[in-house]
């Protein structure tokens, strides 16, 4: 096979450090030495991303804490300034350059709610200038990214918790709870579960509109900073704002926008964080190259046989190549039911603001989210390519498919690089 | 049948998005593509405008999707065909954006044998051209680092800072005296891309660099040159070299005194204890 550019493999010089909700290695910033935050003073807050979804996941960012605002940053100064003003009187300084921002010393927690291209970039400075960091979903724009997210964050025993909260619910459910322990025990050899997702992605809403003449770049907005790694493109206004969703480099349409929130809690209670689909197979239209469109149907086979299946109920045929099943203890033998049910819940997953003080991973921490969104870049990917892919979930490359391997770290833009 | 039919086959927006698409038409419209040849495929990159020009929807689509089309394994002929093809458009009378995106679908189809068509625009400052060049050769793979290496003495600005990431996204260990002389530029993202590439070469005899360059370094640069320090720890360790990786986690935990570097100390600390 040939060589990958740059994918860094989850069996690095990392793998052996803290990962889990057990790991009590996530150090705070300040704990080395003489602390120069005291535990009852408020921890130093930023919001990177000011508009859309940017309020509400600073909200996120400041449950269960004591905060206070001191820098908000966005492409679009002006919608840093009205953050800080609608937040903080104007006290907290607006940035329109986030690595001005990090520059801070006194910044303990991020949220960040740019589009998803430059999800992982800011999260991985953010790790390195030694920030926690509440990050809006999808985690990432391709798959390369994500791992280099999961080891910025070993490395700097920061937490990271994904802007999706569904697998909080399922972790506390009895039904999910039981699932779970069925999938994690290993016991379902050639498992026949199939899940579906039927609609409710956002398909027709979140295409991109292609063909549009470029305009004026607005005044407040640096559009240079705003394409950032993604390819630059001239600037159109659908380009922004929410509809941004619709570009391909940008976000990956209803399928990323919708699609983490679904599939993170599934991912959860079908104990999936730790691994990736195997084999994903697409019914779809060929894609325009520069907005997401329509497609029918993805099917995403587990090395266990088991499958997620999206069907968009917005174009084309339904899914028919398999009855939708769920998993339960009937299939499995008498003795291994009573092995299920000696087992232990898992450990109960934390909140973001839990995980801050108690110095442990949170409930979305980077691996999980970053196996929800390859859940997610894997059916775009298929989508795109119009072909049934073959992933190696370990290595996180396609196997004897080197153009779709390009697809998996595309080059960034200088100077972004993962 | 005429060009302009068979690319009629891809859809033009309704309502602003592409929601009435044809499968099999346009499947088929890439099966007559793919016989046309290169006639066919200059026929229709002709179709497609400066932005802003006038409606290219989908000649655009058309060229996309049978860049994908002859990917994938068991393609080569076809893949070779149709990228030679698509990058003999590039020697053509064209505009800069045309050929800008005519390299975007060469990134997705290309090999080693369209490199020296998409090569010449990696010194171009405008329209980005020299972006999409480096990416599409990036993506080609190693073998095109001859490339980036002859391009680099002649380029100014983006394209200096564009080509110099090039050589460190393909990790030129042949280019490691170009990355130390960048890690000592006036320019902060040409020192900070210097000290990265040289992270990525993951040589030991840089150990001393990249540390004593994280120290000088202010703010941002201060950041990213310590974290490629830790980076090249890592890589160094996975190499099995434990010695020179103690050397930077020891350094890093030795220099790192101020009360907000403290969690760099971790760092080091979680570093050292893996070592073990």
């Amino acid at each position: 096979m040939k060589k990958i550019l740059s994918v860094q493999t989850r069996r690095g010089f990392l793998a052996k450090s803290a990962t889990g909700a057990t790991a009590a290695t996530v150090l705070p910033r300040h704990i080395f030495g003489a602390p120069h935050t005291p535990p009852s003073e408020k921890l130093g807050t930023a919001l990177i991303g000011c508009g859309g979804r940017g309020p509400g996941t600073y909200s996120q960012l400041c449950k269960g804490s004591e905060v206070k605002l001191v820098g908000a940053c966005d492409v679009d100064l002006t919608k840093a300034e009205r953050f800080s003003k609608a937040r903080s009187q104007g006290k907290a300084k607006a940035y329109q350059d986030f690595r001005r921002l990090l520059e801070r010393k006194d910044l303990d927690l991020v949220a960040i709610a740019t589009p998803p291209h430059w999800h992982a970039s800011i999260s991985i400075a953010a790790a390195e200038a030694g920030m926690d960091v509440l990050c809006e979903k999808p985690m990432t724009r391709f798959i390369a990214e994500g791992r280099a997210v999961v080891n910025a964050f070993k490395r700097y025993n920061r937490v990271f918790q994904i802007g999706t909260f569904g697998r909080f619910i399922r972790s506390e459910d009895k039904n999910s709870i039981l699932k779970h322990k069925i999938m994690a025990s290993g016991l379902l050899q050639d498992c026949k579960g199939v899940r579906m997702k039927k609609g409710g992605l956002k398909i027709k809403q979140w295409s991109g509109t292609p063909g549009i003449a470029p305009q004026t770049v607005p005044d407040s907005l640096d559009w240079d900073l705003y394409c950032g790694p993604s390819p630059w493109k001239p600037y159109e206004s659908r380009r922004t704002g929410g509809t941004h969703r619709g570009y391909w480099d940008y976000e990956g349409g209803g399928m990323c926008d919708m699609g983490q929130h679904h599939f993170d809690p599934e991912q959860w209670t079908y104990a999936k964080d730790h691994t990736s689909p195997v084999e994903i197979t697409p019914f779809a239209p060929p894609a325009h190259p520069e907005v997401t469109g329509m497609w029918a149907w993805v099917e995403l086979k587990y090395a266990d046989g088991f499958k997620f299946v999206m069907e968009s109920n917005e174009w084309g045929p339904s899914y028919d190549r398999q009855p939708v099943r769920d998993v339960s203890m009937l299939d499995l033998s008498t003795e291994d039911q009573k092995k299920i049910e000696s087992m232990p819940d898992p450990e109960p997953l934390l909140s973001f603001g839990e995980a801050v003080k108690q110095r442990k991973q949170a409930g979305g921490h980077p691996e999980a989210a970053h196996r929800a969104a390859c859940i997610l870049h894997l059916a775009n990917l298929a989508i795109r390519l119009g072909r049934k892919l073959n992933y190696d979930p370990d290595n996180e490359v396609f196997i004897d498919d080197n153009e779709a391997n390009r697809f998996l770290n595309p080059p960034m833009s200088a100077p972004w690089r993962v | 049948m005429k060009t302009i039919e068979i690319i009629k086959a891809f859809p033009q927006p309704e309502g602003k998005i592409l929601r009435t698409i044809d499968k099999k038409a346009c499947e088929e419209a890439v099966d007559q593509i793919l016989v046309g040849g290169r006639k066919l495929v200059r026929e229709i990159v002709d179709l497609i405008l400066e932005p802003g020009n006038g409606d290219d929807v989908r000649p655009r689509h058309a060229i996309h999707a049978t860049a994908i089309r002859v990917g994938g394994s068991g393609k080569q002929k076809m893949r070779n065909t149709f990228s030679a093809d698509l990058a003999n458009t590039l020697a053509d009378d064209r505009p800069l954006a045309v050929k800008g995106f005519v390299i975007r679908q060469l990134q997705i189809c290309a090999g080693l044998d369209q490199a020296d068509k998409i090569a010449p625009f990696l010194t171009n400052p405008a329209e980005h051209i020299y972006e999409y060049a480096a990416q599409a050769l990036e993506a080609i793979g190693v073998e095109t680092v001859q490339y980036f290496r002859k391009s680099y003495p002649q380029a100014k600005g983006a394209p200096r800072l564009t080509i110099l990431q090039g050589l460190g996204v393909l990790e030129d260990k042949n280019s490691r005296d170009i990355f130390v002389s960048a890690s000592e530029d006036k320019d902060l993202e040409i020192r900070l891309t210097g000290l990265w590439s040289l992270m990525r070469i993951a040589s030991s005899r840089d150990i001393e660099l990249l540390l004593s360059q994280s120290l000088k370094e202010k703010g941002w640069g201060r950041i990213k040159a310590t974290a490629y320090c830790l980076e090249l720890a890592e890589k160094l360790a996975m190499e099995g070299q434990k010695k020179e990786a103690r050397t930077i986690y020891q350094e890093i935990k030795n220099s790192r005194k101020d009360d907000h570097e403290d969690y760099l100390r971790g760092c080091a600390d979680q570093g050292l204890s893996l070592l073990n």
